[in-house]
């Protein structure tokens, strides 16, 4: 079985006692205990302002598990990505912010859609999935 | 007044794939300034399938500041010491599916705030599962 594994350690010192969370999941596949997510995309690009692209290329397959990870590396601050799905907005990642999510590609229209402000952004993202539906030429 | 979130992925998925490890410190919108507002570190109990508000956003004691820098930290922590990986918790923005924690999933996630992006759960089926969550923002 294929194995990923994400961590996160959120800490805060907004409250009087400090807040510290950790966690910890393997990514598996939609509905099982014993079977892990066996395919992944992985990638780092230019986006550059006036448009909104699709993160995604090819559509993971509907019901099934997925994951999405996404950082903005624009090293501004002032920068940021505006993010969709399915024309919701989910929110902003300005520069320097990560997101994970599992995102849910129920139909064509669940593409995850990013929009750049401020200059040219440069986004690393990790899709984990179980399966997608391939284009053919 | 620091608020900090660190992530760590591995996988042997792809050969060669050598994992991430980022760290991001929360700040306000366009700013270096660091995030000043918080819900608070919060539980809810679902019993019953059918999508209900984890965070209602008009109803905030106070009114976050919209679509500038704010972020969500959900997991499903099962319930009772019991973790079902097989069953999962749909979260949604407004209505629109994001995505499905299964059980000890979690997600971190940036927000836009205004009040129709209320974040829902909607449970797979009735037995009793446990959301816990934080959401951090900027004050309007």
């Amino acid at each position: 079985m294929a194995t990923t594994t994400a961590a996160v350690t959120l800490t805060s010192d907004l409250m009087s006692t400090n807040m510290s969370v950790s966690a910890t999941t393997t990514c598996m596949k939609a509905g099982t205990t014993a079977d892990g997510l066996d395919q992944m995309e992985y990638g780092y690009v230019d986006l550059p302002t006036g448009d909104e692209y699709d993160l995604i290329a090819t559509t993971p397959t509907a019901s099934k598990a997925s994951k999405l990870y996404i950082k903005n590396h624009s090293t501004d601050e002032t920068y940021f990505i505006a993010i969709t799905q399915n024309s919701q907005a989910i929110g902003k990642l300005y520069g320097g912010d990560w997101m994970f999510i599992p995102a849910d590609f129920h139909d064509a229209a669940g593409d995850i859609a990013i929009t750049a402000n401020g200059g040219i952004n440069k986004i690393c993202y990790a899709l984990f999935h179980e399966g997608t539906a391939l284009v053919t030429t | 007044m620091a608020t900090t979130a660190t992530i760590s992925i591995s996988s042997d998925i792809a050969p060669g794939f050598g994992g991430i490890s980022e760290s991001m410190t929360l700040t306000q919108a366009g700013s270096l300034v660091d995030i000043d507002s918080t819900t608070g570190f919060s539980i809810r109990k679902l019993s019953a399938t059918g999508a209900v508000d984890l965070v209602t956003m008009a109803n905030e004691l106070v009114e976050p500041k919209d679509s500038v820098a704010a972020k969500i930290y959900i997991r499903n922590i099962g319930y009772r010491d019991v973790i079902d990986k097989s069953v999962g918790v749909t979260i949604g923005i407004n209505a629109e599916p994001i995505g499905k924690l299964y059980g000890g999933d979690w997600l971190m996630m940036p927000l836009t705030c205004i009040d129709a992006d209320d974040i829902t759960v909607n449970p797979e089926n009735d037995n009793t599962v446990v959301i816990e969550y934080v959401l951090f923002y900027e004050e309007a």
